[in-house]
């Protein structure tokens, strides 16, 4: 504006009118009544996911090939993405906006697949923090335990972990099959839990028996207890105790642990969940004809949707809407089993359908062998009376596991009965986390705000429909003829393919269609981020529509 | 951050005189990110004449050269001859016009340099009426659109003039249209015209949200419906006019969607908007028709 030019004469002048300088002095950001900001939100995803995975986040590193930071970034919240990754009921993909639009993003076959990075590559661990004096007892090695554990290590405190069998592992080794999770990959992860800090191991030391747990709180400063659910509940019904009726779990154990079964029964498997749908896929495995009876139908069953599709597949046979009533043993040996036809009445609590005896009817089946798997129940043998209990479960006051005793804090299982894998690792981490602030003194976080986020907030005309990457996998014939883990994990080409579906929703990923868009240039391209110069907005809010992910939103000017 | 998807260079600033969501200035924005710093612009009576800044100021980083309203087409030619004379070559000049300073004023200033094909880029903004003078009617208006010189009682009845197919009459050697939603393909579009040697004619959609009543962040939505609805097919003809290629690798939308949120088009009945929508997809089919025709006629395109 002030730009002055002298001419000493008028031959120097030019023939044509001569621009002198740029518009900037003409700040157009007066000409606003609305203005757009960047506003993060949180992903649906990371929601769902109990642990509260930073998934977008992750998601977002592999596509920049970032694989140890994105690998970091699990690792945050869950220190067993290799195990998780293959047993997960994944809720997170559920929550997956991309789920409205074609099919949700297969996160559990990304999270599996840097889990496996991270046991490749043990140097992504960071040395656990300087030492501190505190000390903490940690019982029960399952998905709780090792997580508590591995957080306070982490923070550089001592832990002692102990454990009542010689294993270390809890469900994910006697509960889950070979096919899904094998030894191996498990043997590293704990391998990798226990190498991150300073841990010591009693194994084959029950708490209650061995060692009691007034003992364990007078020499820690604080203990977690993460036993989960070591009993099967039994029928209730009559001869349930006779030769050839066991525990499915106790079944799962036995194979686990490579017992030698004979199989050459006729099998029926008692209960719709996870659990009956492991024990039936084992025993199928050995050899045996395999009937799962449930008292409610297909629909209403608690197990894993592709569980129960890959146990048809491999030839279990299903009854649905059936309850044994009655087992006739002969000579103290099983031999037949009476069922009870059931149909389906109202709603109960859960919201599934009640199933109520069809008076009268009644079919005998004869059966070889019959596993339980109705649900498992805690042994609070050890903890009370000294440790409140409700349901026959722990009871706790507050979300990150706090007992009526000031230094015990539980979680997993054994808290809130029959659940998840990673609702026992978030468990196990929320109550070390706690652990830590009482140690240091410091406040608890704000609650995580929940924001609404659907396929409404997703402009899909920047994306084109594509179905779900799949793990490849062995064939059913190879699958049901052992105990080969049947879904292989992606290497780098199906991970790029499968991360690029990500929609990143509410969150920005850099895919400059705000700064391309701005009919005023008034989006500046920073190394780590966008800036709005808002001397030049003049509120048209082209970059609002444009975000493919609703990563901005709008202020009205004044307000 | 990841690798920017258009070039970084800024050769268009802030502080313009455009309205909120213009899409004559996002084209010129891309367009100037692929032509880069050696270029001058010659720009008739048009939007841009304004949107540039008041005297002695531009909001443009490069020459402009403002002339009268039909004579955009000789301006530039006369720009580039002037060039040679003093030796330069490289620099490339860019006849910058709205669709009145094309379609119906500058028309034949355009043909007389397209017919000795003159070594200038033509670009025609196109947002369909005379949107600086106050929202007339042009040749280009589409079909069944409302300005204020015609009314809802008596809106415009004929088509918009096939601009494209008076150009590709004049056998120049590259005519492509392009929309501000695809900044990538529109900057191709003009690195491969800057390339070519004679005259080379390029229609750009930008949407207008004064003139087509439309609200302001829907600028880019209206440009990318345009194309996905059929209405503005996006295309280029080489090879002397003896090549077509048009663009459908898109998922299509309806006719309906993309007129409706735009007033200019808030009076249209149901049966009017379904006569419009016909003549839209006859349109298209004559176009993919003549794409083929094109391509079966043997050493056509060499």
């Amino acid at each position: 504006m002030s730009k002055q030019i002298k001419f000493e004469s008028y031959r120097e002048m030019p023939i044509r009118p001569m621009t002198l300088d740029n518009m900037l002095w003409n700040e157009t950001g007066s000409w606003r009544n609305v203005k757009p900001v960047y506003d993060n939100k949180v992903s649906p995803c990371i929601l769902g996911c109990p642990a509260g995975e930073n998934i977008q986040h992750y998601i977002q590193l592999v596509i920049d090939k970032k694989y140890k930071e994105a690998w970091e970034t699990i690792i945050e919240s869950n220190p067993m993405p290799a195990a998780t990754g293959r047993v997960c009921s994944h809720p997170c993909m559920g929550k997956c906006t991309r789920g409205d639009y074609d099919e949700a993003v297969n996160i559990n076959a990304i999270e599996s697949a840097l889990g496996d990075m991270g046991l490749d590559n043990p140097g992504w661990m960071r040395e656990s923090e300087k030492a501190k004096k505190k000390k903490v007892a940690v019982i029960g090695s399952g998905p709780a335990g090792l997580s508590a554990a591995f957080y306070l290590a982490r923070g550089g405190y001592s832990v002692t972990l102990y454990e009542s069998e010689k294993a270390l592992g809890g469900v994910l080794r006697w509960g889950i099959p070979e096919y899904r999770l094998p030894n191996c990959v498990l043997d590293r992860v704990i391998e990798s839990i226990l190498n991150s800090g300073p841990i010591s191991v009693k194994a084959e030391t029950v708490v209650g028996k061995d060692i009691k747990l007034k003992e364990l709180e007078d020499s820690f400063d604080a203990v977690f207890i993460g036993v989960g659910l070591m009993e099967s509940r039994k029928l209730g019904i009559p001869n349930e105790d006779c030769e050839g009726v066991e525990s499915g779990l106790e079944y799962l154990k036995r194979v686990n642990s490579g017992d030698n079964l004979d199989s050459s029964k006729k099998t029926v498997v008692i209960g719709g969940g996870n659990t009956a749908m492991d024990v039936a896929r084992s025993a199928l495995r050995k050899g045996s004809d395999v009937t799962v009876v449930y008292r409610r139908t297909q629909a209403e069953m608690p197990a894993i949707a592709s569980e129960i599709e890959e146990a048809e597949k491999e030839g279990v046979n299903f009854r649905f809407l059936a309850a044994p009533k009655e087992i006739v043993a002969e000579g103290g040996k099983l031999s037949k089993v009476i069922f009870q036809e059931m149909e389906l009445g109202e709603p109960d609590e859960s919201g599934r359908r009640r199933p109520v005896p069809l008076e009268g009817k009644t079919f005998t089946m004869e059966v070889g062998r019959l596993f339980t798997a109705i649900g498992e129940k805690a042994d609070l043998d050890g903890f009370v009376p000294e440790i409140d209990t409700e349901w026959d479960l722990i009871k706790v006051s507050g979300e990150f596991g706090e007992t009526n005793s000031k230094n015990i804090f539980a979680g997993g299982d054994i808290v809130t009965g029959a659940a998840s894998v990673v609702e026992a690792v978030a468990a196990g981490r929320k109550a070390a986390e706690k652990i830590i602030r009482i140690f240091i003194g410091e406040a608890d976080p704000p609650k995580q705000e929940e924001t609404e986020f659907g396929i409404e907030n997703i402009n899909v005309d920047y994306f084109t429909k594509s179905n779900r990457t799949l793990k490849p996998r062995i064939s059913v014939e190879e699958a049901k003829n052992g105990f080969e883990e049947i879904f292989r994990g992606f290497d780098e080409q199906l991970l790029q393919k499968e991360v690029d579906r990500c929609f990143s929703c509410g969150v920005c990923n850099y895919c400059d269609n705000c700064w391309v868009y701005c009919p005023d240039a008034a989006i500046v391209r920073k190394d780590d981020r966008y800036e709005i110069d808002y001397d030049y907005c003049k509120g048209c809010l082209v970059c609002v529509e444009e975000c493919p992910r609703s990563a901005l939103s709008i202020e009205e000017e004044g307000k | 951050m990841r690798e920017a998807r258009i070039p970084t260079e800024e050769l268009m600033g802030s502080g313009h005189l455009a309205c909120q969501g213009c899409g004559a200035t996002i084209a010129m924005r891309f367009a100037l990110k692929a032509l880069g710093r050696e270029t001058i612009l010659v720009i008739p009576a048009c939007c841009w004449a304004v949107i540039d800044g008041t005297f002695p100021h531009s909001a443009v980083d490069i020459p402009i050269f403002h002339t009268a309203f039909e004579t955009a087409a000789v301006t530039a030619s006369g720009v580039k001859a002037g060039l040679e004379m003093r030796g330069d070559f490289e620099t490339t000049v860019v006849a910058w016009a709205g669709d009145g300073g094309t379609f119906d004023i500058g028309l034949q200033a355009l043909s007389g340099t397209a017919e000795r094909n003159d070594d200038i880029i033509y670009v025609c903004y196109d947002n369909e009426a005379y949107m600086n003078t106050g929202i007339q009617r042009s040749s280009s208006t589409p079909v069944g659109s409302w300005t204020t010189t015609t009314p809802v009682t008596n809106y415009k009845k004929r088509p918009k003039k096939n601009m494209v197919d008076i150009m590709a009459a004049h056998a120049i050697p590259y005519i492509a249209t392009a929309s501000v939603a695809y900044p990538e393909d529109l900057i191709r579009k003009f690195k491969k015209a800057k390339a070519i040697k004679g005259t080379k004619y390029i229609q750009v959609l930008a949407p207008c949200p004064t003139g087509w009543k439309l609200s302001p962040e829907l600028s880019i939505w209206a440009a990318r419906k345009a194309v996905t609805s059929k209405v503005y097919p996006m295309l280029e003809i080489t090879e002397n006019g003896n090549k077509l290629t048009v663009w459908k690798d898109f998922e299509p939308t309806s006719f309906k969607e993309y007129i409706k949120p735009q007033g200019r088009f808030r009076h249209l009945k149901e049966n009017e908007i379904e006569e419009i929508a016909k003549g839209v997809e006859s349109s298209w089919q004559r176009l993919l028709a003549r794409e083929k025709m094109l391509a079966s006629i043997p050493g056509l395109d060499t």
